[in-house]
């Protein structure tokens, strides 16, 4: 069942000892997003207010709302800034938790109160953080009143509340800083988690300079590198299914990347990206960097070798990459044998 | 209701899977809604070919991986192709987009799935971004924090007592004893519970459901297909959901009038209530819940266990629909409720009226 290209027969099953990998590492990294948004007629006053030392809110149908809102809640008319009056600096707090320990994303690394905060003139509460220095010190009931941080960027987080009425020093306010029409918050969450089983197995033979794949018992198509599991079949994968195939491939795809600068970017020269079949599996490699092959010289059906790197070959992969990263290897080299008819890679080239 | 007077139109439940809330999954989220949705084919005597219409509800940023919802198809089978659909919610309004899919009328069958792989990261630094991206969700306010707030509010405005917060979690503990799939299984006394620390104070950690890592999977189907497939068809009579301002201070965090409105959209009040699995991910929100809702002291409320024993994220609140739909398919209850919940204190809120009968 397994299709096979010349060089290389049926890949052998093989039993990868893991016994070193699994203390080797956990993963343990940042997804982050930075997001930048523009903030209207009613919140960029508003942010603009923080900055500048002052509080506002929107008047609409006899009610004071705090923070402002860009339309009625009861109709959904649209409220321009017309509507905007100033309230505070003081309030009265009408709910409240005790935050005893914060998390990453909470304004203090202190415990704090998160608190619903009805601002002298408004007639709905605001949440925010009140820096009360014990729980003690909080009541529903209670008179807090703003303070403004030393640095102001047009955000929310630039005011926090205390308890009592001492008004706050007037901030240092730029005349000539222009309104805030765009606010910066950037988003992220950290992942901590044991490489996968599957995955360990396979960075495992990397390691040990051994390409590992995994052999579906349904139909035998040998996946690599492996999922864990046959999608097309909705089996899941065990190492009984483990096999080893060869450094030795075909290309089934190729582009041309021409880097585009933009932040963060390090690539500066042309290059091929391709996908190869390597010899004994059914699913192709994808993502593999080719630097030092012409692109007029480089054609599906073209034979490759891979060049092993030395040293630790582990990188960054993790559980979530289906390719073999640049740390695998050093490059990859024509064999010279004579290339494989495109017609046969049909079922594999992407 | 007898027999004729079902509609064609009318949908039912006619197989139903879910996995343990694990503390930890150690394979991939696609495994775990593999082993899943196998369970339920097998369960249903159908093949994936006999499905007309997927569509899973789950949360890429809880698994840290952008698109993970694409290579979660793999789980449900990406062959042979059929009609697909995603939520970024809770599977519960998979179901409700799945309902509203097969009123069409044009297919039979749909596969709804809800997963979630919590354990890599803290949710609470996830689910803060589902505030407003301006005045609130910079500030970090969570969950858990405005839970905290709600909770007191209740507390002191007379509608409940910390003994009976700890209440809701001692009764939910004991019933998750004869849950298989439940993460907690020890019990707790009312005293033993209060005597413990507060973490988002006037809440304890036991008072916050336990994320977990797991999935849930059921088929509905049209009339005349639903009663080919099972012998015990677990029709929905009703299914809504309503939500509130996302401004928290327009709100009323001691009552829930989304859930109101969704009852009588959904017709809860029509007839008994023999069961209610509400999505419970604070203690205190059974008070209010239980209140919205209506019900009679003789309503068994979360016999499961409810989410305060396991919370598999994104698939918790339609684990609330299957365990509703299992009671009625054994003949436990004749009707119930089945409540999903979304958002910070009860924001958005899912009623799913079931009942038996061919």
């Amino acid at each position: 069942m397994t299709q096979t290209v010349p060089g290389f027969g049926e890949p052998e099953r093989v039993v990868v000892d893991c016994g070193r990998m699994a203390e080797l590492f956990d993963i343990d990294f940042n997804l982050e997003y930075p997001y930048t948004r523009t903030t209207g007629p009613i919140i960029g006053p508003f942010l603009t207010g923080l900055r500048d030392g002052r509080i506002l809110a929107t008047k609409v149908g006899g009610r004071v709302i705090c923070p402002p809102v860009e339309y009625d809640p009861d109709s959904g008319a649209t409220v321009g800034p017309e509507n905007l009056v100033e309230v505070g600096p003081g309030g009265e707090v009408t709910g409240w938790t005790w935050v005893a320990q914060p998390t990453s994303k909470h304004p203090f690394e202190h415990p704090f109160a998160f608190a619903q905060i009805k601002l002298d003139g408004a007639d709905t509460t605001m949440l925010h953080a009140v820096d009360a220095g014990s729980e003690d010190a909080m009541s529903t009931g209670m008179r807090v009143v703003v303070r403004f941080s030393s640095d102001r960027q047009g955000t929310i987080n630039d005011v926090y509340f205390v308890p009592g009425d001492e008004l706050p020093a007037a901030p240092a306010v730029d005349d000539d800083a222009e309104p805030v029409m765009i606010t910066e918050h950037l988003i992220g969450v950290r992942i901590r988690e044991p490489l996968l089983p599957h995955r360990r197995r396979f960075v495992e033979g990397l390691q040990q300079g051994r390409i590992i794949g995994q052999r579906s018992p349904v139909d035998g198509k040998v996946h690599v590198p492996s999922r864990g599991y046959d999608a097309t079949n909705r089996v899941p994968m065990t190492p009984d299914d483990d096999v080893e195939v060869a450094d030795v491939g075909t290309v089934t795809s190729f582009t041309e990347i021409v880097p585009v600068q933009y932040h963060g970017q390090t690539e500066t020269e042309p290059y091929i990206r391709c996908s190869v079949l390597l010899d004994g599996a059914d699913s192709t490699v994808g993502g593999i960097d080719i630097r030092d092959i012409k692109i007029e010289d480089f054609r599906v059906g073209m034979r490759l070798q891979m060049v092993w790197r030395d040293g630790d070959r582990i990188g960054d992969l993790d559980n979530r990459g289906y390719g073999l990263n640049e740390e695998v290897y050093e490059r990859w080299e024509p064999t010279g044998e004579p290339d494989v008819d495109p017609e046969r890679l049909k079922e594999h080239n992407f | 209701m007898p027999q004729s007077q079902r509609h064609e139109n009318d949908i039912a439940i006619v197989g139903f899977a879910q996995t343990d809330a694990h503390v930890r999954y150690d394979g991939p989220e696609v495994v775990l809604i593999m082993e899943c949705v196998n369970a339920l084919l097998a369960d249903a005597g159908l093949e994936r070919h006999d499905v007309d219409f997927t569509i899973a509800g789950s949360c890429d940023y809880l698994s840290g991986m952008p698109f993970a919802f694409v290579s979660n198809v793999d789980g449900m089978g990406a062959w042979p192709p059929v009609y697909e659909s995603h939520v970024e919610m809770d599977g519960a309004w998979a179901l409700f987009e799945a309902w509203l899919r097969l009123q069409m009328g044009d297919i039979d069958i749909a596969m709804v799935v809800g997963s979630g792989k919590s354990s890599p990261c803290n949710s609470r630094e996830v689910f803060h971004l589902q505030a407003d991206p301006y005045v609130v969700a910079p500030l970090g306010i969570d969950p858990d924090a405005m839970a905290g707030i709600a909770a007191r509010s209740l507390i002191e405005s007379h509608s409940a007592t910390e003994t009976e917060i700890a209440e809701v979690v001692a009764r939910s503990y004991a019933s998750a004893t004869s849950n298989p799939h439940a993460q907690i299984r020890t019990s707790a006394t009312v005293e033993e519970l209060l005597a413990a620390p507060y973490d988002m104070a006037p809440l304890r950690a036991h008072d916050v459901s336990p994320k977990a890592d797991g999935a849930a999977a059921l088929l509905i189907a049209r009339r005349d297909r639903a009663r080919q497939i099972t012998d015990t068809p677990v029709w929905i009579t009703g299914l809504d959901h309503r939500i509130e301002s996302h401004h928290a201070g327009l709100r009323d965090l001691t009552d829930s009038p989304s859930t109101r409105l969704a009852a009588a959209g959904s017709g809860v009040g029509d007839g008994a209530v023999d069961v209610a699995e509400l999505h419970v991910t604070h203690a205190h929100e059974e008070i209010i819940l239980r209140n919205a809702l209506n019900l009679a002291d003789s309503t068994s409320v979360n016999p499961s266990g409810g989410p305060l024993a396991g919370d598999p994220v994104m698939a918790t609140g339609l684990v609330r629909v299957i365990e509703v739909a299992r009671r009625i398919a054994t003949g436990e209850a004749a009707r119930g409720v089945a409540h999903a919940s979304s958002g910070a204190a009860l924001q958005q809120n899912l009623l799913c009226v079931m009942e038996g009968g061919a």
